[in-house]
């Protein structure tokens, strides 16, 4: 599935941008599956609303978003859903755990609201690398940011996906785990053939982009 | 899994009280509304059932109201009697016709010394009771038959006899005697043969076959009035309030005895329409409380639901789970319903048995098909409710 943003500028950033050129706001672009795609901006450019608006959390902008040939502004209720949980999967830079559900209980939920792509072990294993099996049966609210990215991670890659959306997913992490992230983001992108779309502040060698844009 | 982890996410347990509260109003009102469907069907059964019909009650003679004002008219109208066959509580109607002769009946026997002046009755033979092969008339026939009230026989049995000195006689001992039955005409007295052929509670006159009616009537009738003034009617139900009613409202008047069910009728129709007032009214306001606990629910886990949607879970998914938390209680509040009021159907049947009357053991077709339609609405009720609400989240 592709990703195709035509148009697209957030109406309060309208202003802003009908001054200056962006490589995404008020443009074309194409985005092939597959694509490994690095985002760089300062703050205040508009990164997570452009991850809201591909993950049509927010409706506020003119132009138009397309996975494939569907426009979403036409895509609610059930359909969405079956897009979130087949074709386009989320690392919120707010992270956005259930506090009162273990760390394991929020990989979990992801892992079995649909047909599952990973056996349970996996957890475990993916928990190991990231040097989180300790805090798994805690409470997500009682965990630090730096955990709770972690767990935002893996929770992440418990789905099929087509695009992985990342707004800021390193944000927490030191540069030990940061490598270790990339390193299975990067493995499990391979194994479902998909592309991901992360957005930074700063220039970054973590992964082996395809395209960089700024906004 | 993915349902136990939904149920940690969206706590249920929030406004429990209420939630009982509900519960226990939903139950009282379907008690109430399966007990009235079942009161109904009882005494439904107490009136149709074979076993209860009592052939004396189903049957009312029926003739105008005589006082001072109706003296002398009391004939009833081709018109009236069309009326009287269109109403819906009555299911047929048979012309009383009376002997427009004199006539009188003595005994042969100088054993048993008996004259009366007497006039007859005829209906048509549906509205007998007596299964008589001797029950018809040619004129080549030996004997008029004629049917007999009961009345007659206890009166003859019980008083006269025993002022008279007279034996007293059984039914088969006046089944035997052959009396003499006289007409008297202009040009003299012709007589006949005549043989009580049976008794009957239904009529208090005595009857004599229609052919022998129309006969006589047409070679010796001196009035020339056809109109009846008395008829005869078959109902379901003599105490149906609205055939009392209807009696009242045409100066009709019958045999009060048999109409007086129409009081306890009307009781019951009270008990009836109280309970199903009080259940209708108690099942809307469970429904109520029912649609504002699952409102508070989906509410108080807003933030919840929104991230559940967000992550991806759709909405059919949540409305399956919240589905599965509040209809199986509904359910089984109707299951134990239907259960009391079956023990409650079988304890009546008990009770009512020994007293000799007759009511299903086991409840109604209808009342389960009352269940499935009160299933039908909850289920409905809870569906578009949670729908309204997830949708709401979902936007």
């Amino acid at each position: 599935m592709q990703l195709q943003i035509n148009q697209v500028i957030p109406i309060p950033l309208k202003d802003k941008f009908s001054l200056r050129s962006s490589d995404i706001w008020n443009n074309n672009l194409t985005l092939q599956k597959g694509e490994q795609v690095k985002i760089k901006a300062p703050s205040g450019t508009g990164k997570t609303t452009l991850i809201h608006i591909l993950y049509k959390i927010r409706m506020d902008y003119s132009g138009n978003v397309f996975y494939g040939n569907e426009n979403t502004r036409s895509i609610s209720g059930d359909s969405l859903a079956k897009y979130r949980q087949q074709n386009i999967s989320i690392i919120f830079q707010d992270l956005r755990l259930f506090s009162n559900l273990t760390a394991r209980e929020n990989i979990e939920l992801k892992r079995v609201m649909h047909t599952p792509f990973h056996d349970a072990t996996i957890i475990d294993d993916m928990s190991d690398a990231l040097g989180i099996t300790s805090i798994l049966d805690q409470r997500a609210g009682l965990c630090s940011y730096g955990e709770q990215q972690r767990i935002a991670i893996i929770r992440a890659l418990m789905q099929p996906f087509d695009w992985l959306l990342m707004d800021e997913p390193f944000s927490h992490l030191d540069a030990e785990n940061t490598k270790k992230a990339a390193l299975m983001i990067q493995s499990e992108c391979k194994k479902r053939n998909a592309g991901f779309l992360l957005t930074d502040l700063d220039e970054d060698d973590h992964f082996h982009y395809s395209k960089k844009l700024s906004l | 899994m993915f349902n136990s982890l939904l149920k940690k996410v969206i706590r249920t347990a929030s406004g429990r009280i209420r939630f009982i509260m509900a519960i226990i109003g939903l139950s009282i009102a379907l008690l109430l509304i399966f007990s009235a469907v079942q009161i109904e069907m009882n005494y439904h059964d107490l009136l149709e059932g074979k076993t209860n019909q009592d052939s004396v009650a189903n049957f009312l003679v029926i003739n105008k109201v005589l006082n001072s004002k109706t003296l002398g008219s009391t004939t009833l109208q081709t018109n009236e009697i069309e009326k009287i066959k269109q109403q819906k509580f009555i299911d047929d109607v048979g012309i009383l016709t009376p002997s427009r002769y004199k006539a009188s009946v003595q005994s042969y026997s100088e054993m048993f010394p008996f004259y009366t002046e007497i006039s007859f009755e005829s209906v048509p033979a549906s509205f007998i009771d007596v299964n008589n092969k001797d029950w018809k008339w040619d004129n080549q026939s030996n004997y008029i038959p004629m049917i007999a009230p009961n009345m007659f026989l206890d009166f003859y049995n019980f008083q006269f006899s025993l002022s008279q000195n007279l034996p007293q006689l059984t039914q088969e001992v006046v089944k035997m005697i052959v009396f003499k039955v006289n007409i008297h005409t202009p040009g003299g007295m012709v007589s006949f043969n005549g043989r009580v052929v049976g008794f009957s509670d239904r009529i208090s006159s005595l009857l004599v076959p229609e052919e022998f009616m129309e006969w006589a009537n047409q070679h010796y009738g001196s009035s020339q009035n056809n109109q009846p003034s008395r008829v005869i009617i078959r109902t379901k139900d003599p105490g149906n309030p609205e055939l009392v009613q209807y009696l009242k409202d045409n100066n009709l008047v019958t045999d009060a005895d048999k109409t007086r069910f129409s009081k306890y009728r009307q009781i019951v129709n009270a008990v009836v329409s109280i309970s199903w007032v009080t259940g209708a009214v108690m099942f809307l306001f469970a429904l109520l409380i029912f649609t504002l606990f699952i409102q508070l629910t989906i509410a108080s886990c807003k933030e919840e639901i929104e991230l559940l949607i967000t992550l991806g879970a759709s909405p059919f998914q949540l409305q399956r789970f919240l589905m599965r938390q509040f209809f199986p209680s509904n359910l089984l509040i109707i299951i134990i319903s239907l259960i009391a009021v079956a023990a409650l159907q079988f304890m009546l049947y008990n009770w009512l048995q020994v007293q000799h009357m007759f009511v299903n053991p086991f409840i109604s077709l209808y009342t389960i098909i009352t269940a499935f339609v009160i299933l039908l609405v909850l289920w409905i009720v809870n569906f578009t409710t949670i729908r309204k609400y997830i949708s709401l989240r979902n936007k």
